[in-house]
């Protein structure tokens, strides 16, 4: 369900499958003018100790924000996101995001909520734990 | 064979080290490509004063100098990372950037066997000086010869 109606501790987020392909690192690599081998070259990434090209970490971190503002559909922001990266994600796999409201408080006019997100890969290890916190725009419907 | 420490007195020092200080304005093209890079440019074009998705703090990350680490070890990768917001950036609006060298520690043994990580934090300031948004960065610096990796 989205936020729309009032969130509540249990409340999963809509499962988001995704697919980081060069296309997208590309983009993130001009956007943040940062250029490491592993984002781009099989054989540069080999060496450093990784499966193949690599997702950037911010890539990811974007997707779980990405995931977390359509679940608010409008009605709130993200205070704050994280990523703790577990595993390497290839660059062109597909990646399922999942997230799960936490904890949930209403307080002085201020409503937040916490959510834990998991990025897992085509073989199902979890390659990303997350952990976001929203506030609701206090004008929305509850 | 055993690995010697590298973070020496004078890494430890340079914890707390931070960048000049650099004037960044969210420009309504910089939010735009940010959120091209995930595909989200065709969910709503942006006009300036309005409130910027998360993700734009990327475009304004590489307008500020980082911070210079010494290249303790030949390979890198980013274990962990965090944005936080006082409040949404806003197109068009312009804040201060610095990045902040927040901690070296280092890590015996694991997959990546002996390895640094240093944790940045990149601040973006109002004109009262209060932080308003935060990009923390943790990144591992280890040996890709002699890692397990996740091969």
């Amino acid at each position: 369900m989205g936020p729309l109606r009032a969130a509540s501790e249990g409340d999963e987020l809509p499962l988001v499958e995704v697919l980081p392909n060069a296309e997208m690192v590309i983009r993130y690599c001009g956007l943040s003018w940062s250029f490491p081998s592993l984002f781009y070259d099989v054989d540069a990434a080999r060496a450093q100790g990784m499966p193949g090209t690599i997702v950037p970490g911010p890539v990811k971190l974007g997707l779980l924000s990405q995931v977390v503002e359509q679940w608010l559909e409008g009605d709130g922001w993200v205070r704050g996101v994280r990523a703790a990266n577990r595993r390497p994600d290839v660059v062109g796999r597909p990646l399922t995001v999942t997230g799960r409201v936490v904890s949930h408080r209403d307080s002085d006019s201020i409503e937040q909520a916490d959510i834990e997100l998991t990025v897992t890969n085509e073989s199902g290890q979890t390659t990303v734990r997350g952990f976001a916190t929203v506030e609701f725009n206090s004008d929305r419907p509850r | 064979m055993e690995q010697k420490p590298l973070i020496t007195d004078e890494v430890r020092a340079l914890i707390g080290t931070k960048s000049p200080s650099s004037k960044v304005t969210l420009t309504r093209r910089g939010a735009e490509r940010a959120m091209e890079v995930f595909r989200r440019h065709r969910e709503r074009s942006l006009q300036e004063g309005d409130e910027a998705p998360a993700c734009a703090i990327v475009a304004l990350e590489s307008e500020v100098d980082g911070v210079a680490i010494p290249q303790l070890m030949p390979d890198t990768l980013m274990v962990g990372d965090e944005w936080d917001f006082e409040r949404p950036l806003v197109v068009g609006e312009s804040l201060t950037g610095e990045t902040v060298l927040a901690d070296i520690s280092e890590r015996f043994g694991g997959r990546f066997g002996y390895a640094i990580t240093v944790r940045t934090e990149f601040r973006l300031s109002d004109s009262r000086g209060r932080v308003v948004a935060k990009s923390v960065r943790t990144m591992m610096h280890y040996d890709g010869r002699t890692a397990e990796g996740t091969r």
